[in-house]
Protein backbone atom coordinates (compact mmCIF):
# COMPACT_ATOMS: atom_id res chain seq x y z
CA UNK A 1 0.00 0.00 0.00
CA UNK A 2 1.38 3.38 -0.91
CA UNK A 3 0.12 6.89 -0.34
CA UNK A 4 0.82 9.77 -2.70
CA UNK A 5 -0.07 13.39 -2.18
CA UNK A 6 -0.32 16.17 -4.74
CA UNK A 7 1.09 19.56 -3.86
CA UNK A 8 -1.75 21.69 -2.51
CA UNK A 9 -4.08 18.68 -2.52
CA UNK A 10 -7.77 18.90 -1.74
CA UNK A 11 -9.36 16.44 0.59
CA UNK A 12 -10.49 14.02 -2.15
CA UNK A 13 -9.11 10.68 -1.11
CA UNK A 14 -8.72 8.28 -4.01
CA UNK A 15 -7.86 4.59 -3.77
CA UNK A 16 -6.44 3.05 -6.94
CA UNK A 17 -6.59 -0.73 -7.09
CA UNK A 18 -4.42 -1.97 -9.95
CA UNK A 19 -1.90 -4.79 -10.24
CA UNK A 20 -0.07 -3.70 -13.42
CA UNK A 21 2.64 -1.19 -12.56
CA UNK A 22 2.52 0.95 -15.72
CA UNK A 23 -1.25 1.30 -15.41
CA UNK A 24 -0.83 2.28 -11.76
CA UNK A 25 1.81 4.85 -12.67
CA UNK A 26 -0.23 6.56 -15.38
CA UNK A 27 -3.55 6.54 -13.56
CA UNK A 28 -2.11 7.64 -10.21
CA UNK A 29 -0.38 10.53 -11.97
CA UNK A 30 -3.67 11.61 -13.53
CA UNK A 31 -5.29 11.49 -10.08
CA UNK A 32 -2.47 13.56 -8.58
CA UNK A 33 -2.82 16.12 -11.37
CA UNK A 34 -6.48 16.36 -10.37
CA UNK A 35 -5.29 17.17 -6.85
CA UNK A 36 -6.35 13.89 -5.25
CA UNK A 37 -4.65 12.25 -2.31
CA UNK A 38 -3.86 8.83 -3.79
CA UNK A 39 -3.51 5.50 -2.06
CA UNK A 40 -2.40 2.48 -4.10
CA UNK A 41 -3.43 -1.13 -3.64
CA UNK A 42 -2.13 -4.02 -5.76
CA UNK A 43 -5.25 -6.16 -5.70
CA UNK A 44 -8.80 -6.39 -4.43
CA UNK A 45 -7.82 -7.96 -1.12
CA UNK A 46 -5.48 -5.07 -0.26
CA UNK A 47 -8.35 -2.70 -1.00
CA UNK A 48 -10.74 -4.63 1.24
CA UNK A 49 -8.12 -4.72 4.00
CA UNK A 50 -7.80 -0.94 3.88
CA UNK A 51 -11.53 -0.57 4.47
CA UNK A 52 -11.37 -3.17 7.27
CA UNK A 53 -8.66 -1.04 8.89
CA UNK A 54 -11.10 1.83 8.92
CA UNK A 55 -9.52 3.83 6.10
CA UNK A 56 -11.92 6.20 4.35
CA UNK A 57 -11.98 7.07 0.67
CA UNK A 58 -14.14 9.30 -1.49
CA UNK A 59 -13.53 7.36 -4.67
CA UNK A 60 -12.10 3.94 -5.50
CA UNK A 61 -10.94 2.93 -8.96
CA UNK A 62 -10.68 -0.81 -9.58
CA UNK A 63 -9.03 -2.77 -12.31
CA UNK A 64 -11.01 -5.91 -13.10
CA UNK A 65 -8.65 -8.88 -13.27
CA UNK A 66 -6.12 -8.97 -10.46
CA UNK A 67 -4.46 -11.77 -8.50
CA UNK A 68 -5.92 -12.90 -5.15
CA UNK A 69 -9.12 -10.85 -5.50
CA UNK A 70 -10.66 -9.19 -8.58
CA UNK A 71 -12.15 -5.71 -8.71
CA UNK A 72 -15.78 -6.89 -8.79
CA UNK A 73 -15.15 -9.31 -5.90
CA UNK A 74 -13.68 -6.46 -3.84
CA UNK A 75 -16.65 -4.21 -4.60
CA UNK A 76 -19.04 -6.88 -3.32
CA UNK A 77 -17.13 -7.16 -0.05
CA UNK A 78 -16.70 -3.41 0.45
CA UNK A 79 -20.35 -2.65 -0.26
CA UNK A 80 -21.30 -5.44 2.18
CA UNK A 81 -19.42 -3.51 4.87
CA UNK A 82 -21.95 -0.73 4.45
CA UNK A 83 -19.71 1.49 2.34
CA UNK A 84 -22.52 2.71 0.11
CA UNK A 85 -21.38 6.34 -0.22
CA UNK A 86 -17.97 5.69 -1.71
CA UNK A 87 -17.91 6.19 -5.46
CA UNK A 88 -16.76 2.90 -6.99
CA UNK A 89 -15.41 3.08 -10.54
CA UNK A 90 -14.52 0.05 -12.63
CA UNK A 91 -11.64 0.56 -15.07
CA UNK A 92 -10.68 -2.08 -17.61
CA UNK A 93 -9.54 -2.75 -21.16
CA UNK A 94 -11.69 -5.90 -21.11
CA UNK A 95 -14.66 -5.59 -23.46
CA UNK A 96 -16.94 -7.51 -21.07
CA UNK A 97 -15.93 -5.69 -17.91
CA UNK A 98 -18.78 -3.20 -17.74
CA UNK A 99 -21.42 -5.81 -16.97
CA UNK A 100 -19.14 -7.46 -14.39
CA UNK A 101 -18.69 -4.18 -12.53
CA UNK A 102 -22.17 -2.72 -12.77
CA UNK A 103 -23.85 -5.96 -11.71
CA UNK A 104 -22.01 -5.88 -8.36
CA UNK A 105 -22.72 -2.27 -7.46
CA UNK A 106 -20.09 -0.14 -9.16
CA UNK A 107 -21.30 3.41 -9.78
CA UNK A 108 -19.50 3.82 -13.03
CA UNK A 109 -17.40 1.99 -15.59
CA UNK A 110 -14.69 3.69 -17.64
CA UNK A 111 -12.78 1.80 -20.32
CA UNK A 112 -8.99 1.78 -20.34
CA UNK A 113 -7.02 3.77 -21.12
CA UNK A 114 -8.47 6.23 -18.63
CA UNK A 115 -7.89 9.84 -19.72
CA UNK A 116 -7.72 13.12 -17.86
CA UNK A 117 -10.76 14.45 -19.71
CA UNK A 118 -12.79 11.40 -18.62
CA UNK A 119 -11.62 11.37 -15.00
CA UNK A 120 -11.78 15.14 -14.44
CA UNK A 121 -15.60 15.41 -14.44
CA UNK A 122 -15.87 12.30 -12.26
CA UNK A 123 -13.57 13.83 -9.63
CA UNK A 124 -15.44 17.13 -9.86
CA UNK A 125 -18.69 15.31 -9.19
CA UNK A 126 -17.15 13.75 -6.08
CA UNK A 127 -15.94 17.17 -4.94
CA UNK A 128 -19.39 18.69 -5.48
CA UNK A 129 -21.09 15.88 -3.57
CA UNK A 130 -18.66 16.24 -0.69
CA UNK A 131 -19.29 19.99 -0.52
CA UNK A 132 -23.07 19.45 -0.57
CA UNK A 133 -22.82 16.83 2.18
CA UNK A 134 -20.93 19.32 4.35
CA UNK A 135 -23.62 22.01 4.06
CA UNK B 1 -1.08 2.41 -38.39
CA UNK B 2 1.71 3.86 -36.26
CA UNK B 3 3.20 2.08 -33.28
CA UNK B 4 1.76 4.60 -30.84
CA UNK B 5 -1.69 6.14 -30.68
CA UNK B 6 -3.19 9.23 -29.04
CA UNK B 7 -2.75 7.73 -25.57
CA UNK B 8 1.02 8.29 -25.81
CA UNK B 9 0.33 11.99 -26.29
CA UNK B 10 -1.80 11.86 -23.12
CA UNK B 11 1.16 10.39 -21.25
CA UNK B 12 3.41 13.13 -22.63
CA UNK B 13 0.92 15.74 -21.43
CA UNK B 14 1.36 14.41 -17.89
CA UNK B 15 5.04 15.34 -17.95
CA UNK B 16 5.85 18.64 -16.33
CA UNK B 17 8.69 20.51 -14.65
CA UNK B 18 8.16 18.55 -11.42
CA UNK B 19 8.41 15.25 -13.36
CA UNK B 20 10.69 16.07 -16.32
CA UNK B 21 11.43 12.41 -17.12
CA UNK B 22 7.93 11.07 -16.58
CA UNK B 23 7.43 9.75 -20.11
CA UNK B 24 10.70 7.87 -20.11
CA UNK B 25 9.90 6.48 -16.65
CA UNK B 26 6.53 5.23 -17.91
CA UNK B 27 8.17 3.61 -20.92
CA UNK B 28 10.79 1.89 -18.75
CA UNK B 29 8.06 0.53 -16.48
CA UNK B 30 6.00 -0.55 -19.49
CA UNK B 31 8.82 -2.63 -20.93
CA UNK B 32 9.52 -4.15 -17.53
CA UNK B 33 5.82 -5.06 -17.16
CA UNK B 34 5.33 -6.25 -20.71
CA UNK B 35 8.52 -8.31 -20.72
CA UNK B 36 7.36 -10.06 -17.57
CA UNK B 37 3.83 -10.59 -18.88
CA UNK B 38 5.09 -12.04 -22.18
CA UNK B 39 7.41 -14.34 -20.25
CA UNK B 40 4.53 -15.47 -17.99
CA UNK B 41 2.43 -16.17 -21.06
CA UNK B 42 5.15 -18.19 -22.73
CA UNK B 43 5.51 -20.30 -19.60
CA UNK B 44 1.75 -20.79 -19.49
CA UNK B 45 1.68 -21.88 -23.14
CA UNK B 46 4.15 -24.60 -22.29
CA UNK B 47 2.87 -25.60 -18.87
CA UNK B 48 -0.87 -25.45 -19.61
CA UNK B 49 -1.44 -26.73 -23.15
CA UNK B 50 -4.73 -25.69 -24.73
CA UNK B 51 -5.76 -23.84 -21.59
CA UNK B 52 -7.21 -20.99 -23.65
CA UNK B 53 -8.95 -19.35 -20.70
CA UNK B 54 -5.67 -19.05 -18.82
CA UNK B 55 -3.80 -17.84 -21.91
CA UNK B 56 -6.54 -15.28 -22.54
CA UNK B 57 -6.31 -14.00 -18.96
CA UNK B 58 -2.57 -13.40 -19.31
CA UNK B 59 -3.06 -11.62 -22.62
CA UNK B 60 -5.81 -9.46 -21.14
CA UNK B 61 -3.27 -8.10 -18.65
CA UNK B 62 -0.82 -7.32 -21.43
CA UNK B 63 -3.55 -5.61 -23.43
CA UNK B 64 -4.30 -3.33 -20.49
CA UNK B 65 -0.62 -2.51 -20.15
CA UNK B 66 -0.34 -1.67 -23.88
CA UNK B 67 -3.44 0.52 -23.68
CA UNK B 68 -1.91 2.61 -20.91
CA UNK B 69 0.90 3.92 -23.09
CA UNK B 70 -0.83 3.77 -26.46
CA UNK B 71 1.15 0.83 -27.89
CA UNK B 72 -1.46 0.35 -30.62
CA UNK B 73 0.16 -2.31 -32.78
CA UNK B 74 0.98 -4.40 -29.75
CA UNK B 75 -2.57 -3.97 -28.50
CA UNK B 76 -3.92 -5.18 -31.83
CA UNK B 77 -1.78 -8.29 -31.62
CA UNK B 78 -3.08 -8.87 -28.09
CA UNK B 79 -6.62 -8.72 -29.47
CA UNK B 80 -5.68 -11.08 -32.29
CA UNK B 81 -4.28 -13.55 -29.77
CA UNK B 82 -7.49 -13.35 -27.72
CA UNK B 83 -9.56 -13.95 -30.86
CA UNK B 84 -7.48 -17.05 -31.52
CA UNK B 85 -8.14 -18.17 -27.93
CA UNK B 86 -11.84 -17.75 -28.61
CA UNK B 87 -11.49 -19.91 -31.70
CA UNK B 88 -9.37 -22.41 -29.73
CA UNK B 89 -6.61 -22.21 -32.31
CA UNK B 90 -3.19 -23.08 -30.89
CA UNK B 91 -1.51 -22.29 -34.18
CA UNK B 92 -3.29 -18.94 -34.35
CA UNK B 93 -2.25 -18.09 -30.79
CA UNK B 94 1.38 -18.99 -31.46
CA UNK B 95 1.38 -16.88 -34.62
CA UNK B 96 -0.12 -13.89 -32.80
CA UNK B 97 2.40 -14.22 -30.00
CA UNK B 98 5.31 -14.17 -32.43
CA UNK B 99 3.95 -11.03 -34.08
CA UNK B 100 3.41 -9.48 -30.67
CA UNK B 101 6.99 -10.15 -29.65
CA UNK B 102 8.19 -8.62 -32.92
CA UNK B 103 6.13 -5.48 -32.35
CA UNK B 104 7.41 -5.35 -28.76
CA UNK B 105 11.02 -5.40 -29.96
CA UNK B 106 10.38 -2.82 -32.70
CA UNK B 107 8.63 -0.48 -30.28
CA UNK B 108 11.44 -0.77 -27.76
CA UNK B 109 13.98 0.08 -30.44
CA UNK B 110 11.97 3.05 -31.70
CA UNK B 111 11.40 4.46 -28.24
CA UNK B 112 15.06 4.04 -27.30
CA UNK B 113 15.99 6.02 -30.42
CA UNK B 114 13.34 8.61 -29.63
CA UNK B 115 14.63 9.25 -26.12
CA UNK B 116 18.19 9.32 -27.37
CA UNK B 117 17.18 11.96 -29.89
CA UNK B 118 15.33 13.92 -27.19
CA UNK B 119 18.43 13.97 -25.04
CA UNK B 120 20.39 15.36 -27.97
CA UNK B 121 17.96 18.05 -29.06
CA UNK B 122 16.60 18.96 -25.62
CA UNK B 123 12.99 19.79 -24.60
CA UNK B 124 12.42 22.25 -27.50
CA UNK B 125 12.84 19.44 -29.98
CA UNK B 126 10.12 17.40 -28.30
CA UNK B 127 7.45 19.64 -29.82
CA UNK B 128 8.08 18.04 -33.20
CA UNK B 129 8.07 14.38 -32.20
CA UNK B 130 8.74 12.15 -35.20
CA UNK B 131 5.82 9.94 -36.14
CA UNK B 132 6.11 6.46 -34.70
Amino acid sequence: MMELKAKGSTSIKALLVEDIEVCRLVLSTILLRLHCEVTLAMNGKEAVDLFLEGKKFDIVLFDKNMPIMTGPEAIVKIRAMGETDVKMVGVSADDHAMEAFMSVGADLFVPKPMRMEALGPIIQEVINKKKNDMV
Amino acid sequence: MGHLDEQFRQVEDLQDEASPNFVEEVVVVFFKDSGRLISNLEQALEKYPRDFNRWDAYMQQLKGSCSSIGASRMKNECMSFRDNCGQRSVEGCMGSLQKLKREHAILRQKLESYFQLLRQVGPAGAATRPAM
